[in-house]
């Protein structure tokens, strides 16, 4: 795959990422404490910064990597989530979505951006520092108590208290490794541990200077992300380093000193620790050093004060089975010294003595039983046989695959890659790898390839319906009976199979109007907040299909509807009360199939549509009459909002009032065919419903001939084809009607409006071929030369300079290679 | 100025490189008791920290960056194996 692919596959997966980011966002806003959503708004986020490192976006990669950290903050319920949380998150959004699309006009992102990045990134991290939310941070506690083994067994030794203060942020694990007595002295200092990746020496970092170069550096403490390999395997540049320092200096010091790195550091202000302790932290447990026996002695003393204290023993007891597992990866290493076999002896001694339970004893004697002179593997084996069993199973197994070895917490925030929560159950965590495993494979697909294919279908059906013309001419022109059967065979074969392929390709253009709908919350959203008004947006039936092109053309027209629900629609909250509504309104948008149409329904609780109103508005503006105004119904009334030029606001302000509302709402549902209606009653709501076609592939047309050329016409516009006799036509000037049915029906001659050098002509019985049509609620008489049945025809829209041509809706190639030009009588008549 | 391999340590002087790390490595591993002079050493590459940190040669002369000495100050003496 070369640059360019990866970077379309960048941006298609950036743009897939965003839009669903978007949605969480939204959904988040309403359960701001539910976990599940909150995960998998990390999850994309941290998908999408990831995809953003793979190239040198940095402008793109800061902001996404701030939002990346404030969630998952808010994740870990450390920080609650709040409106301003979320219109931050939702401008960095809108940010990286522009970013995009300038990476895919450019392929780079113009020096402009890296203001607004830094900007946005820090209203994103300014949001960090905010306050814990109590409840929420509660109601996690029990999940991923906030509290490192060690930590919590000082705790529950000298003050037996509950293991957790939920409101503070909880002391990471590592800064065990900062000396008490500096974190006393510089209570405003920052700790910080940096864990440069393996392959950092590969691009010209050097971890070590920059940490010894931290601004007011007051600590420093070098660890290793994993044990030494034995030191005849050991690779010199892959780094193992772990470093831990305190600095005196600002937070945005230190975070600045090490942006290059962002996602290999944390940093943590002490002030954000408090009021927990300091002195929580432990002597110093000296990393470099730590052989699995001293880790042994170390946490033996601590784990049997514990045994009583409820969460901290559970701690405890998960932070033993972690270090067994550490202890039998360690023996499945090859290459073990005899000396390292003999610590692993020791420290599993002292982890079975600590957990302290009668397995455990007995356990014990069987370890001592071994052979001195055992192997790693004999050791590996027993230890994985006799692993004591425990409540934290799972979080355990998962530790021993986990990198930084022998300092891995269960409750480490953001360090494990998999983007679960720390404290998310095992059974979770297996559920959703599961899930990826277990998920159908999923092709994306760039549109433009799809109507490619559409097209080829679309010609393929053009060159298959050249056969029956050719087996015509064999039979007729080569007296070639026998083949020109042959050929219709084959024809029958190959018709078959490229019906079924335009089916499977309609399919695949096939999107749920879910789709469009995505933009609406957000939509609602805003507009509501900025009216002040409270509205609530209810979408169903978002998994109705219809065509992409169709799905596409709604986007428009859709937001006119909301918008003007939203602007004129629902009142303020003060009068809905005192019209005896709730204050909040609602938005409903349904979509339904109704046989081979997709129907969208809007509905509002609001206002309502005043006719009497907009009768006088039409008037005022001048569309209509007005006596004819007088005459019109009601519901004729309220049709009125969809003349062009019609506007009830009587200013204009950036969501409406410039008179091209439903107007091109109208024309937009139209021009794919569709229809939409209004019905509103006055003080309860408006109700607006769009129908329309599922598909607009294959558009049926009636043939017709006037002036020796041949025309299509779609057949859903016609309402019957009738013979009217010459003499039964009425002039009127220059108008001509007819009676029909007792109805009088006005007659136009095509040849007229396509200015053809013809008159209508008449058959043998002098009687004119006549295709009534209908025109919203009226029908239209055309007349026309000749009628030549129906056929199914891939509708292509006119392009380049013939697309001003309004009276033509397209063109269709015929079996027969003549293009076919197909009407469009609204826009001729 | 880079590493001088003397007869019995390893003169580390003023800044050690990145590519010095392969070398210095490689020479302590073939020792039987390796050791490295710090006493003229400004600043070594975190690789080569790395690779003293690992081999855990035995450190003469006290080095002139305090961090530095602090680092290594816990890493010679009782090697695991």
């Amino acid at each position: 795959m070369n640059q360019t692919e990866l970077l379309d596959q960048f941006i298609l997966e950036a743009r897939d990422c965003l839009e669903q980011i978007g949605q969480r966002l939204l959904e988040v806003e309403k359960s701001p404490t539910d976990a599940e959503l909150l995960n998998d708004l990390f999850r994309l986020v941290h998908t999408l910064k990831g995809n953003c490192g793979l190239f040198e976006f940095k402008p793109l990669e800061r902001v996404v990597h701030a939002g990346e950290d404030l969630l998952d903050r808010v994740r870990n319920g450390t920080l609650g989530y709040s409106n301003d949380m979320a219109d931050a998150l939702l401008d960095a959004m809108d940010f990286t979505a522009q970013m995009i699309d300038e990476i895919e006009q450019t392929g780079a992102i113009s020096s402009a951006a890296e203001g607004r990045s830094q900007a946005l990134a820090t209203a994103l991290r300014a949001h960090l520092a905010g306050p814990a939310p109590t409840a929420v941070a509660t109601q996690s506690a029990p999940a991923d108590a906030p509290v490192t083994a060690t930590a919590a067994a000082t705790t529950a030794a000298t003050t037996t208290a509950p293991a957790a203060t939920p409101h503070v942020t909880p002391a990471p694990a590592w800064m065990d490794r900062i000396p008490t007595t500096l974190l006393e002295r510089f209570p405003d200092a920052v700790v910080w541990r940096y864990r440069p990746e393996p392959e950092c020496f590969f691009k010209g970092e050097d971890p070590w200077l920059l940490s010894r170069q931290v601004p007011a550096l007051k600590h420093l403490d070098v660890g290793t992300q994993g044990a030494w390999p034995p030191v005849e395997e050991a690779d010199c540049y892959q780094c193992n380093l772990d470093l831990v320092g305190l600095s005196d200096a600002p937070i945005a010091y230190v975070s600045d000193h090490f942006r290059c790195v962002p996602e290999q550091v944390e940093v943590i202000a002490l002030s954000a620790l408090r009021p927990a302790p300091p002195v929580a932290a432990p002597a110093p447990v000296p990393v470099a050093t730590t052989t699995p026996a001293a880790v042994a002695t170390t946490v033996a003393p601590t784990l049997s004060v514990a045994p009583g204290g409820g969460q901290a023993a559970a701690n405890l007891r998960k932070r033993a089975l972690q270090m067994w597992d550490d202890q039998i990866a360690l023996l499945s290493r090859s290459g073990i010294a005899p000396g390292t076999v003999a610590a692993v002896r020791l420290s599993l001694q002292g982890l079975l003595r600590a957990t302290a339970d009668d397995s455990a004893a007995l356990h014990l004697t069987t370890l001592l039983a071994l052979p001195a002179n055992a192997s790693a593997a004999a050791v590996g084996q027993w230890a994985a046989q006799h692993r004591p069993t425990g409540e934290a199973h799972g979080d355990a197994s998962n530790a021993t695959d986990h990198p930084d070895g022998l300092d891995v917490h269960a409750d480490h925030p953001a360090s494990d890659g998999s983007g679960l929560p720390p404290g998310t159950p095992p059974d979770a965590a297996r559920r959703s790898s599961g899930d990826d495993g277990g998920h159908q494979k999923v092709l994306k697909v760039g549109q433009e390839k799809i109507d490619r294919l559409m097209d080829l279908i679309g010609e393929m059906v053009v060159a298959k319906n050249a056969l029956p013309y050719l087996a015509q001419r064999a039979e007729t022109h080569f007296q070639q009976r026998e083949l020109a059967r042959e050929i219709k065979a084959q024809y029958a074969v190959i018709n078959r199979i490229a019906e079924d392929m335009q089916h499977a390709i309609m399919q695949v253009r096939m999107l749920p109007v879910g789709t469009v709908f995505q933009r609406f919350g957000r939509l609602v959203r805003d507009i509501s907040r900025k009216l002040g008004k409270e509205v609530e947006l209810v979408v169903e039936g978002e998994d109705t299909e219809a065509d992409k092109n169709v799905i596409e053309s709604l986007a428009d027209p859709l937001i006119h509807i909301i918008r003007n629900s939203l602007d004129h629609g629902i009142e303020l909250p003060e009068a809905r009360r005192k019209a005896g509504k709730p204050a909040h309104g609602t938005i409903r948008v349904a979509a339904r199939q109704e046989s081979d149409r997709v129907v969208i329904e809007i509905d509002d609780d609001g206002a309502g549509v005043d006719p009497n109103r907009i009768r006088r508005k039409a008037i005022e503006r001048g569309l209509i009459p007005e006596d004819k105004a007088a005459t019109l119904t009601d519901t004729e009334a309220v049709q009125l909002i969809f003349l062009p030029g019609f506007s009830t606001a009587d200013t204009i302000s950036d969501l409406s009032g410039r008179g091209v509302g439903m107007d091109v709402v109208r024309t937009a549902v139209e021009r794919i065919n569709g229809h939409v209606e209004l019905s509103s009653q006055f003080g309860k709501g408006t109700r607006l419903r769009l129908s329309l076609p599922l598909s607009m592939a294959v558009t049926n047309v009636m043939i017709i001939e006037a002036g020796g050329r041949r025309f299509g016409v779609p057949m859903d516009l016609i309402v019957e084809t009738v013979r009217v006799h010459a003499d039964d036509i009425h002039h009127f000037k220059q108008a001509q009607t007819t009676v029909l049915r007792g109805r009088i029906v006005p007659l136009r001659a095509l040849h007229g409006l396509l200015a053809l050098d013809d008159t209508p002509h008449l058959n043998e019985e002098g009687e004119h071929a006549v295709l009534v049509v209908r025109f919203g609620s009226e029908n239209v008489g055309l007349l026309v030369d000749q009628f030549h049945g129906a056929t199914d025809i891939i509708l292509k829209p006119l392009e380049g300079v013939l697309a001003g041509l309004t009276g033509f809706a397209g063109t269709a190639l015929m079996g027969d290679g003549s293009v076919l030009m197909v009407l469009n009588p609204k826009e001729l008549v | 100025m880079g590493i001088r391999y003397l007869k019995k340590y390893a003169a580390l002087e003023d800044i050690v490189t990145v590519e010095d790390a392969e070398t210095l490595f490689g020479w302590l591993k073939q020792q039987a008791k390796p050791a490295v002079n710090l006493s003229k050493c400004v600043h070594v590459h975190a690789a080569v920290l790395q690779v003293l940190l690992l081999v855990k040669p035995q450190v003469h002369g006290h080095a002139a960056d305090p961090w530095l000495a602090q680092a290594l100050g816990c890493a010679p003496g009782q090697a695991s194996d």
